[in-house]
């Protein structure tokens, strides 16, 4: 090779480098990529799958955004919070991710937040702690969950003023920061309502045998008793406390559900006349969640339940704020986001700038007897709804 | 021909120092390669009392959580450097081990167990109730990595995972080669005639309560070393790390490697790191998986994958001299 044909390929080959930089006005803008945080595998997977559906509709049906269809990818938490922050690390470092979404534990809530903010992204949860828009918060991280303080004021409240002559409540906490939350909500409220607190059972977090608990209950004769656990706690104290013939004596107030699912997993004999506390209830008659409802039938065959409302909503408004913002930065979308008033599952929901958190409804909800359910997942009658947050200097965020 | 090194550095030490250039690169990213050297690390701690003082401990896990909460407790309240947490939470890990391996070794068989099971409950549950320090369910928030600093001269950043798995796989080796030189002096050879019969061993002249402890010591320094370090990876101490899952996990990966062998201790907690990776990608239920692979490995492969590796080298050789 001489050295006029050397140049000759070697411009040859500087302009078949430099073809894609000349051609990429003609192509597709590059995708914006949602990462779903998920509990695909360990104990929270069968939460995990339905807040997979949730995020992957809302992609799927959102359209283009900044000129090209959204991506999706999962990432699996395993249920484990250092297993997520580590999978979250990689995504930043690796991938660039910036737009995250989901984590069923508080902790991993908590903790993938920080490392989102760090790397100037976006996290939107459903998680349960209320120090992720309280004394945790940050730029980068928004809860569309209510806090505590409101699942208590939406479902003791209207209970109690329902009840009028009910006046002694019986307490069952599990003693860690979400339950101890519940329960100073409850301390308080019950003191501003007149209400006479006559007992309250401390357990552990790995409880599941709740016999004593019930028994002291029992022994303090209240009118009304009020469960504070979740999730499988929360089951296995209302199994007992039926056994217990405890549904006949008192009414029965379970006032953070996890919703559908967990209904179905206990069945109507268990829930009839129990009053139950919920973050979303497919029958709430809203536009979007009529819309909703009808596309998670169509594409899934199954009603919409919490973690898949809540992921869905979630992921959308991510979407829809960077399609506001008309940006892939961070801050901007955050920016976007703040303030945000959107249709949402609850009807009008807005993000408060404050502490990024979602006001939203909050629902009370009375289980029905088997012969009264017009179908399968008609599992409850709405009693009421409505929004109750901490204003003022109970907010507890001090965003940097 | 150049003779091979001898002592700590000859035998596997050069197979460890080529996996340590080679896992970033092999494995799909640099943090997954640093979780692999921290849980070794700590499966290499737990191989001390298991494979060699056959000492089957479940408070590994307590003092793994003691190295995590505090070397972030120390970064966060004293705003202590990096060397200076490390050194705090191997001190801290050492008296902890000291003190559990001082009751427990009081018992011998299923009662050793047994008191190594409960203190580990114990500590779990003071993390728990300890939650203004300790973060309680949440967890222990904004872990710092602060850079490598000697007498306030910054000698390098910490914040790239590249960074960080160079400096991890620096103390790996250094733990590494350490144990292997535990193992091979006086100390060693009296802990493996502890686990193969203790009384004779007495009798001899030893004081084998006194070999145990010290057992139990160097291997909760070198635990609460691999806890210090998974903090500062993931800036964050969750609860489970002073769980009894994770003194589960730990010997798990233990077992698996092979005891009784420190590079087996790498290879079980590769794969078990990686396994548990890929799995969890294909069925939500791959624990089950794991069990019938452990399963599997203590019916048909008692010394571990590194025992199966070592009996493959030896079919080779064997079958290589008879050709000759």
């Amino acid at each position: 090779m001489n050295r006029r044909s050397f140049l000759k390929s070697g411009l040859a080959a500087s302009s078949l480098l430099a073809a894609p930089s000349l051609l990429r006005p003609a192509m597709a803008a590059t995708p914006v990529t949602i990462h779903g945080l998920k509990s695909m595998s360990g104990a929270f997977a069968s939460y995990g799958k339905f807040a997979e559906m949730g995020s992957k509709l809302a992609v799927q049906d959102f359209g283009p955004v900044l000129g090209a269809p959204a991506d999706y990818v999962t990432i699996d938490t395993e249920g484990n919070p250092g297993k997520a922050v580590r999978k979250v690390q990689e995504a930043i470092q690796q991938q660039g991710a910036k737009f995250f979404q989901g984590c069923t534990l508080s902790s991993t809530a908590l903790a993938v937040g920080k490392e989102v903010a760090k790397a100037g992204g976006v996290f939107m949860t459903p998680a349960g702690a209320d120090e992720i828009t309280g004394t945790e918060c940050n730029a980068a991280t928004f809860r569309w969950t209510v806090p505590t303080y409101g699942a208590i004021h939406q479902t003791v409240r209207p209970l109690a003023k329902a009840l009028p002559d009910k006046k002694k409540w019986y307490t069952i906490t599990p003693q860690y920061v979400f339950g101890d939350a519940l329960l100073t909500a409850a301390k308080d409220l019950f003191k501003e309502l007149g209400i006479q607190h006559v007992g309250n059972s401390y357990h552990s977090t790995t409880e599941q045998e709740f016999s004593g608990y019930l028994t002291n209950a029992m022994a303090a004769q209240p009118d009304v008793l009020l469960i504070l656990n979740f999730g499988g706690q929360a089951a296995n104290c209302l199994r007992q406390a039926a056994n217990f013939g405890l549904k006949s004596q008192m009414t029965v107030l379970v006032a953070w559900t996890a919703g559908l699912d967990w209904f179905q997993s206990l069945g109507p004999e268990l829930l009839e006349d129990v009053y139950l506390g919920a973050q979303y209830w497919h029958q709430v008659d809203t536009p979007m969640n009529a819309a909703l409802v009808k596309r998670v039938k169509e594409v899934y065959g199954i009603t919409p339940n919490y973690p898949l409302a809540a992921d869905y909503i979630s992921t959308k408004v991510i979407l829809e704020a960077i399609k506001q913002s008309g940006s892939t930065d961070g801050k901007a979308v955050a920016k976007a986001m703040e303030g945000m008033t959107y249709d949402g599952p609850t009807g009008k929901e807005t993000i408060r700038a404050q502490d990024h958190q979602v006001i939203k409804d909050y629902y009370l909800l009375k289980g029905k007897a088997k012969a009264q359910m017009k179908d399968p997942d008609d599992y409850a009658t709405l009693v009421s709804h409505g929004q109750s947050f901490p204003t003022g200097d109970a907010i507890l965020c001090k965003m940097a | 021909m150049v003779p091979l090194p001898k002592g700590v550095w000859g035998g596997t030490t050069p197979a460890v120092l080529a996996i340590l250039a080679l896992l970033p690169v092999a494995v799909p990213s640099a943090t997954l390669a640093t979780e692999i050297l921290i849980f070794a690390m700590a499966a290499l701690a737990c191989n001390l009392l298991l494979g060699y003082g056959g000492l089957l401990s479940f408070g590994q896990g307590l003092f793994f959580g003691v190295g995590s909460y505090l070397a972030a407790l120390a970064m966060i309240h004293l705003e202590v450097g990096l060397v200076a947490a490390l050194a705090i939470a191997v001190a801290a890990g050492a008296a902890v081990a000291t003190a559990v391996g001082w009751l427990a070794i009081r018992r011998t068989g299923i009662y050793f167990v047994m008191l190594t099971l409960a203190l580990a409950q114990m500590g779990y549950f003071l993390a728990y109730t300890l939650s203004k320090w300790t973060g309680g369910d949440n967890g222990l928030l904004d872990v710092p990595r602060p850079p490598l600093a000697l007498f306030g001269v910054e000698l390098a950043s910490l914040d790239g995972a590249y960074a960080y798995y160079a400096f991890v796989a620096v103390l790996f080796l250094a733990v590494y080669v350490g144990a292997r030189r535990v193992i091979d002096s006086p100390f060693g050879s009296t802990l493996v005639a502890i686990r193969e019969n203790e009384a004779r061993a007495a009798a001899v002249g030893f004081d084998t309560r006194h070999f145990k402890m010290l057992a139990f010591t160097l291997s909760g320094a070198v635990t609460a070393l691999a806890g210090a370090l998974y903090a500062m990876l993931i800036n964050y101490v969750p609860l489970d790390n002073v769980a009894i899952a994770m003194s589960e996990h730990i010997v798990i990966m233990t077992i698996i490697g092979g005891t009784g062998s420190l590079l087996g201790s790498l290879l079980g907690a590769g794969t078990l790191v990686l396994v548990g990776e890929v799995l969890s990608a294909i069925w939500p239920r791959w624990p089950l998986l794991l069990g019938v692979g452990l399963i599997l490995l203590v019916m048909f492969l008692r010394r571990g994958l590194w025992g199966g590796v070592e009996s493959l080298i030896a079919r080779y050789r064997r079958r290589g001299e008879a050709a000759e």
